[in-house]
């Protein structure tokens, strides 16, 4: 951590009338590294990142890019952005050479159209047109929009939802050849799974601020020596639940399963096999695990990342 | 600059290639200049269907086998009408026929010129001997003449009626003379002269400035808010603002690019009007080119006033279509809006369409001008300038800036 981080950003809000999208967070990215912002729809992962992004201007805070300081993303650090956004489109009736042809022109100095071709493996798609396109190609296409201008700082918001896992692996092999190519990258997902393999740190968000931050590691190692249970839910009542409290820190029914999070591994199962020995159900697709982000966020915030 | 260039560019490709809007810039127009002009030419010159027409019989008449006066007594009788209600196909009229060999002479070639009379069949000296050796040693069919003027469409019929009228006689005749064999008596063979400049009124000269407007008027109203409010709506624009493009940027390159299809238009119009159609218009003066500019860009501006005014693509083309039909046709375009009732003429009076279509027409030369000119020119360009100032402070782009 002798670089200078590449974004720093310090109290940063931004509100709509009363709601407070972003309520004064900070944080900084370090340069080379994958930064994930993690947190439900809603947490203000996507106005932070719009902020960043040059598209919203914040109500307060300071904002410092490249070693910049400024009131809001300019023209000039755009130069050395990339953006890949959650939402967007490209025209239907143009081809993907042209698609780049036209953000080329946008930027001072861009990168070789064939060149970014290789780069997400549309060479040769370079004459379709973009309506003939599957989802996964597209995203692929709106990746080399990102990095026509070679930039320094890549943001890559929700850039895997609604894909196929196949097209899900390649945007992740293309995310980690940007990190091995020494671009920063700032993520927001609500994979958790995601957010596990790619970040090299993570902020977990929640109501526009920042409730925790740390690598993915260190977040998991939060909960300590925690050992989580999970089993099928089929005939348990909340009743029954309620009796089975003393085994462990907690237990509580999340979909089908019931989850019970404990410190002493050995104590609980003990006490989950002598109860279910009187149970005609049984004790179910028992599947016992280490903690993950998910569960770091449940911990944090008694709710879910996906609701 | 490069990238308002390649935006403008893109503008341009993706109008083409999408059916829908090659339709609306293109083939519609097109399609309504050919319609209108085909219609409402006959209608407007031929009127009762009968068409004027002048001979001139060059043969010596004599006792027998005198075919030219046949001929002659042919279109005489198609000339008269058998009862006074019935129509005639033809009007033959002065010069009445004459035996005079140096004709045509130059005052029956101006009558074609000048359209007074549609066609003029010349018989010429000689058509007799011509019209038996025909007959007897298949030496080649004896040739009549027909002048006609050049890109009339009443003309055009009459001649072809000439040539059917012609062709039934020569048929008649070989019955008669028992030669039943594929084998022709006469040959109609027609010369254009070109038509006087001080040409009577052409619908289609008529027409040519009002498709002009239309197309310029489609473009902007359609193409505007189709362009940007979906642009918007579906994220294409939201991927600009995230590079270092600029709305003003965006929207010289946007306009650069309406302004080329605008061109492609003009161009493509012209061309049909001109040599498809015969318009003699001369479009290419500084008054009318003004005011074609002031079309272009007073509809631009109005296409970007209908964006402001709609939250959504759909609203927008929904506003669009509304305002489509009254502009277009309370504007003058395809027809002389005189005696309109009082609801429909207010809504003329404050049309920018019936101002540019006036002063286009009445600069052009086609018809007298309602208004004054300096007020021709200034309510488009008042429209102008409202539109600009309501987009620029209503329209959304989705950046803040």
């Amino acid at each position: 951590m002798d670089t200078p981080p590449i974004v720093s950003i310090r109290r940063l809000t931004k509100h709509y009338g009363a709601v407070r999208a972003v309520d004064g967070i900070s944080f900084d990215v370090r340069d080379a590294s994958v930064f994930t912002l993690l947190g439900p729809n809603g947490a203000g992962k996507t106005t932070t990142l719009e902020i960043l992004e040059g598209i919203r201007r914040p109500n307060a805070g300071d904002l410092t890019v490249f070693g910049r300081t400024v009131r809001h993303v300019d023209r000039g650090l755009k130069e050395e952005m990339g953006v890949l956004l959650q939402e967007g489109g490209f025209e239907p009736y143009l081809r993907v050479r042209e698609v780049l042809q036209l953000f080329s022109s946008f930027f001072r100095r861009p990168r070789p159209i064939e060149e970014v071709l290789a780069d997400v493996a549309l060479t040769e798609k370079a004459s379709a047109l973009v309506r003939t396109l599957s989802g996964g190609q597209k995203q692929r296409l709106a990746i080399a929009t990102a990095l026509i201008n070679d930039p320094r700082l890549v943001f890559l918001d929700e850039p895997t939802t609604g894909l196929d896992p196949q097209a899900r692996r390649n945007i992740w092999a293309i995310a980690e050849r940007l990190r091995t190519a020494g671009k920063a990258i700032i993520l927001t997902t609500h994979y958790m799974e995601e957010a596990e393999a790619l970040s090299d740190d993570v902020a977990v968000m929640d109501h526009g601020t920042i409730i925790a931050t740390g690598t993915p590691r260190e977040l998991c190692a939060q909960l300590g020596q925690t050992t989580i249970i999970e089993f099928d839910a089929s005939g348990v009542g909340s009743e029954e639940l309620s009796t089975l409290q003393g085994c462990c820190r907690a237990i509580r029914q999340d979909g089908s399963l019931v989850v019970a999070e404990t410190d002493d591994f050995l104590k609980t199962m003990e006490h989950l096999l002598a109860w279910s020995a009187n149970r005609a159900e049984g004790l179910r697709d028992i599947t016992v695990r280490q903690p993950n982000l998910e569960d770091v966020f449940l911990t944090l915030t008694g709710r879910r990342l996906r609701e | 600059m490069k990238d308002c260039r390649r935006l403008a560019r893109v503008h341009v490709t993706t109008a083409l290639r999408e059916r829908v809007t090659f339709f609306w810039y293109l083939v519609f127009p097109l399609f309504l200049l050919v319609i209108l002009t085909l219609i409402f030419s006959n209608i407007g010159s031929v009127g009762d269907l009968t068409l004027p027409i002048g001979l001139v019989n060059q043969e010596t008449p004599s006792a027998t086998a005198d075919f030219a006066t046949i001929i002659e007594d042919v279109f005489l009788s198609l000339s008269q009408a058998g009862t006074a209600s019935q129509t005639t196909l033809f009007d033959l009229r002065s010069p009445d026929p004459t035996h005079d060999a140096s004709a045509p002479s130059e005052s029956q070639l101006n009558a074609v010129r000048n359209g007074d009379i549609t066609a003029l069949l010349l018989i010429p000296e000689g058509f007799n001997q011509d019209v038996l050796k025909a007959v007897t040693t298949d030496s080649g069919p004896a040739t009549l003449t027909v002048y006609l003027s050049g890109g009339r469409s009443s003309s055009e019929l009459a001649e072809s009626v000439i040539e059917q009228v012609i062709a039934g006689l020569d048929e008649q005749i070989l019955t008669t003379l028992g030669r039943f064999d594929p084998l022709s008596t006469f040959a109609v063979e027609h010369r254009t002269i070109a038509a006087a400049d001080d040409e009577p009124f052409q619908y289609v000269d008529f027409l040519l400035p009002g498709i002009l407007l239309m197309g310029f008027f489609t473009t902007g109203l359609f193409g505007v808010p189709g362009t940007i409010l979906f642009g918007r709506d579906r994220g294409i624009l939201r991927r600009y603002w995230v590079t270092p493009l600029t709305v003003p940027r965006y929207l010289a390159g946007f306009s650069m690019g309406h302004g080329a299809l605008c061109l492609l238009q003009f161009v493509c119009l012209w061309l049909v009007g001109r040599f498809a159609l015969g318009a003699t218009v001369v479009i290419f003066r500084p008054l009318p080119l003004l005011f074609l500019v002031l079309g272009a860009v007073t509809f631009l501006a109005f296409g970007f006033f209908v964006a402001s005014v709609a939250r959504t693509a759909n609203a927008g083309m929904a506003i669009a279509n509304i305002l489509n039909m009254p502009m277009m046709f309370l504007g003058g375009l395809f027809f002389p809006i005189g005696d309109l009732p009082l609801a429909l003429r207010a809504v003329m009076y404050v049309n920018p369409m019936t101002y540019l279509a006036d002063g286009l027409r009445g600069t052009l030369g086609i018809d007298v001008a309602m208004f004054p000119l300096p007020v021709a020119l200034a309510v488009p360009a008042a429209w102008t300038l409202v539109c600009i100032v309501v987009a620029g402070s209503r329209l959304r782009w989705g950046v803040e800036r």
